[in-house]
């Protein structure tokens, strides 16, 4: 698998043109603060309104690379830096013509051309920025770390186009590793072969088919074995949204209570998918499913989705977070800690997972899906512990209206303008109940200052 | 380690013996038994049987885990995955609570998982009711677990601890049952010899639950994945399971005989395994009895006896696999048949013990006069005068082709 590296974003919508940056850059790289020294460049945009950035790419095929006669410029395998040796530079300035960016520049007053070596992986430029329109981006990391893990799963799992579940549960499994138990109830997750077929598994960790109402206590029954046998071992429920929220609850709300050591994942899509989307406990208001159609007497669901995550919070288990596969670098952080708190205690992540088939959109449009969620607070981003609290990791400021979301989605489409505006009520109510649980203080935060 | 309790007294007869009820003696014998968890949810009649349990647990009596769970459900769901992971488990319910279990309970023996739960048998609603009867264990006798059904209470101790070398025998590998009455067994004190903790170490040996399934990382497998379906192997392949399971319940015929008699060279203490049959070799007629009634139903038949009456009694200790052999040769001696059951077959108008009664009959080669009697439901007592009119009736029977109605012992107390 290709590597990916660290890198500069620039948010022009936040940049005020105070050009910090191209300080920072020239006292950082010459001690002067003559801005021909810095190889950041902010400068007014070409249609009038706003900034734009002229700074090296650290392209992955660079031209100036190829364009270089010398060997002056290399792409640096570990870093991912283009390398410029003065050593070797003849200046002649072929570099410059082959970059679309203005990225490697010549100056006379500096002599020689010049181009950003990303400061050693702590940019200059990011730590002036006061406005934050400059960022060190470092997803890079979070795909490097996952290609050197073995999948758990086999290729060619029999999950529909474009599904969200197949990339969640392979995500999820290359972290937990070998050394763990896992337990998929009826659904898509072992409809798609994870569990398998007449005697062949698309698995390679031990996985059991739960029934829909146990998941939970099963998998504390197998960890509390391996506990008194001294071995350690990761116990992963990966259960849709009616193994958890409906027929399960009772097992999974036994097991939160008794915080057993389990790291229990619920992969919510919103409804019985895989039997043909029927609605669950956790549908929303208006969606239509083949149990809450649209006709005449009846727009789809007439009653509000349950929130689970918020429910489990109130059974005080070790760790409970709210996920998007959109947010990986989110879900990742949650998902660690997750790991590491099942040794002990019950640890539940609600991860809203989007269903192209079932909810009718295109299945190109998955991730995007899931971005809008929670770009509307129809998804919020949270965490919680016992300890610290309920608190925000991913804050919307200015969310978008939810009709740009449902609009997206082919189950709402029948949905009237006073049904839109009763789940934006809903929304902005759920926000704001949120809101006010991150506001309490517990006792270990309050005598922490 | 003691299982005993503060009520254990000297006895000139064997080395140790205690007083306790029904429901004690089975948590004496899961002691003995060392299970690594038990699952415990409380039920009536069956409840001081897992208080007795905890109790012993929290004193360091007995070294395994307790899993208060929230419903029997999750008892059964809970003691799956200790036992796909190698542990030796135990659990016990009830009537309802066996109805709540049943969705995990089903798929126990599909599993192949050797486990042990005590049944202390209870009617089932509706109408409302606590108390003992057997409809929970007929209800659930094609579920594919072992049942026994004990008489007395020293048989209850000495059946549990039985049952673990039954379960977990390698030609056997399914779940087993024991049985005891609610309310008689469960609460009936008496005195029991108490085995001795190495002599049952050295009877049952170390657990094997999972040597053929297992949830275990260092040997990864997918754990029941789906089966069946028409086309490609699932036919043949779901055939294999259930053929499986059939050959290891008629294995169990075998094993419980043997390990029976083994329990009795040891222990000295000597149950019959599958049917016990009283005074019926010189019989022209019997009873067939199952469970705790069948003390009564021998009283009757000793006070017939001194009558003059040819009366004899066949007891169903094994109802699940049905020993059908035994059976077959035990009605072979007598000319006419009178079951009673604690419980009831809607379908056949019956008892069910009568209803797989005349199932037996039909290879003994010759049909005789069979009647069913039904009593003892809902905690009602059938006593020896019950057993004596359910005597005379089955003596007067006559040839009756077509059903028979039942006769109802408790209709008109």
């Amino acid at each position: 698998m290709a590597k990916c590296f660290s890198t500069l974003q620039f948010h022009p919508e936040r940049c005020d043109g105070c050009i910090e940056c191209m300080t920072a850059c020239a006292q950082a790289k010459a001690g002067t603060d003559d801005l021909r020294f810095s190889r950041i460049r902010i400068l007014p945009s070409i249609n009038g309104s706003g900034h734009e950035l002229a700074l090296c790419r650290q392209c992955a095929d660079p031209v100036c690379v190829m364009n270089c006669p010398s060997g002056a410029l290399t792409k640096n395998a570990d870093t991912g830096v283009v390398d410029w040796a003065g050593d070797k530079c003849v200046d002649c300035l072929l570099c410059t013509a082959g970059c679309a960016y203005a990225g490697i520049v010549y100056e006379a007053e500096v002599g020689h051309v010049s181009k950003c070596d990303m400061c050693d992986g702590a940019p200059a430029c990011v730590a002036a920025c006061k406005n934050g329109a400059l960022e060190h981006r470092t997803e890079a990391r979070l795909f490097n770390g996952f290609a050197e893990k073995e999948d758990m799963f086999c290729p060619g799992l029999a999950a529909c186009h474009g599904c969200n579940s197949e990339l969640l549960i392979r995500h999820t499994m290359r972290m937990v590793g070998p050394d763990s138990v896992v337990a998929a109830p009826p659904g898509c997750i072992p409809g798609m072969g994870t569990v398998g077929y007449n005697g062949q598994t698309g698995a390679k960790v031990p996985i059991f088919h739960s029934l829909l109402t146990n998941t939970a206590t099963m998998l504390a029954g197998v960890k509390m074995q391996y506990n008194r046998v001294g071995r350690e071992v990761i116990a992963v429920a990966l259960s849709g949204d009616g193994g958890t929220a409906d027929a399960g609850f009772q097992s999974v709300s036994g097991a939160a209570e008794r915080n057993d050591p389990i790291l229990f994942i619920c992969v919510d899509n919103e409804g019985y998918m895989n039997t043909g989307m029927q609605a669950s406990g956790v549908t929303p208001y208006g969606s239509w499913s083949s149990t809450t159609p649209v006709g005449g007497a009846m727009q789809g669901k007439r009653t509000e989705a349950k929130n689970l995550p918020v429910i489990m919070t109130m059974h005080n288990c070790s760790y409970v977070a709210t996920a998007s596969p959109a947010f990986l670098e989110d879900y990742y952080a949650k998902l660690a800690k997750a790991i590491e708190v099942s040794k002990t205690g019950m640890a539940y992540l609600h991860v809203y997972t989007p269903c192209p088939t079932g909810w009718r959109f295109p299945s190109s449009m998955t991730t995007e899906v899931c971005r809008m969620q929670v770009r509307t607070n129809f998804v919020a981003l949270w965490e919680y512990d016992p300890e610290n609290g309920l608190r925000f990791t991913h804050k919307v400021d200015r969310p978008e209206p939810v009709s740009n979301y449902l609009k997206m989605i082919g189950k709402y489409r029948h949905l009237s303008e006073e049904q839109v505006a009763h789940i934006q009520r809903t929304v902005d109510d759920k926000i704001a109940y949120l809101d006010q649980l991150t506001k309490i203080e517990t006792h270990a935060a309050a005598s922490a200052h | 380690m003691s299982v005993a309790t503060a009520k254990e007294r000297p006895n000139t007869n064997t080395p140790r013996s205690v007083v306790v009820e029904g429901n004690e003696a089975a948590a004496i014998g899961v002691g003995l038994s060392r299970p690594d968890v038990v699952a415990v949810y409380p039920i009536t009649p069956q409840s001081s049987l897992v208080e007795h349990i905890s109790q012993m647990i929290a004193d360091g009596r007995l070294n395994a885990s307790l899993m208060n769970v929230e419903g029997e459900h999750a008892v059964l769901n809970g003691l799956q995955g200790v036992a796909l992971a190698g542990g030796r488990t135990f659990t016990a319910t009830s009537g309802p609570g066996i109805a709540f279990m049943f969705e995990p309970y089903v798929r126990t023996p599909g599993l192949r998982l050797p486990m042990v739960a005590s049944l202390v048998t209870r009617d089932l609603l509706s109408p409302q009711c606590v108390w003992g009867g057997q409809q929970d264990a007929m209800v659930v006798r094609e579920a594919g677990w072992i049942q026994m059904h004990c008489e007395t209470v020293q048989e209850i101790l000495d059946t549990t601890v039985m049952a673990y070398k039954i379960a977990e025998h390698r030609d056997v590998m399914l779940p087993v049952n024991v049985c005891h009455d609610g309310n008689y067994l469960s609460f009936g004190v008496t005195r029991v010899e108490l085995p001795e903790q190495e002599q049952v170490d050295k009877f049952l040996g170390p657990a094997a639950t999972n040597w053929h399934i297992a949830l275990d990382p260092l040997r990864p497998m997918g754990v029941d994945p789906l089966t069946g379906g028409s086309g490609g192997p699932g036919a043949r392949n779901f055939v294999r399971y259930r053929k499986g399971e059939c050959r290891g319940m008629q294995n169990a015929l075998r094993v419980i005989s043997e390990v029976h008699a083994e329990w009795a060279e040891r222990f000295g203490r000597s149950h019959a395994p599958l049917i016990e049959e009283y005074r019926l070799d010189d019989a022209d007629y019997a009873l067939v009895t199952i469970g705790g009634m069948t003390g009564a139903a021998k009283d009757a038949v000793d006070i017939a006896r001194d009558q003059g009456e040819a009366v004899g009694l066949i007891k169903v200790k094994t109802f699940r696999p049905f020993p059908l052999e035994a059976m077959t040769k035990a009605l072979a001696k007598v000319n006419r048949v009178g079951v009673v059951d604690r419980s009831v077959s809607f379908g056949w108008n019956s008892g069910p013990v009568y209803a797989e009664t005349l199932g037996a009959l039909y290879h003994t080669g010759k049909p005789i006069p069979a009647v069913s009697f039904i009593g003892g439901l809902a905690g009602a007592d059938i006593t020896a005068e019950h057993f004596a009119r359910a005597i005379a009736l089955t003596r007067d029977l006559k040839w009756q082709s077509g059903p028979r109605e039942p006769v109802w012992l408790n209709e008109n107390d």
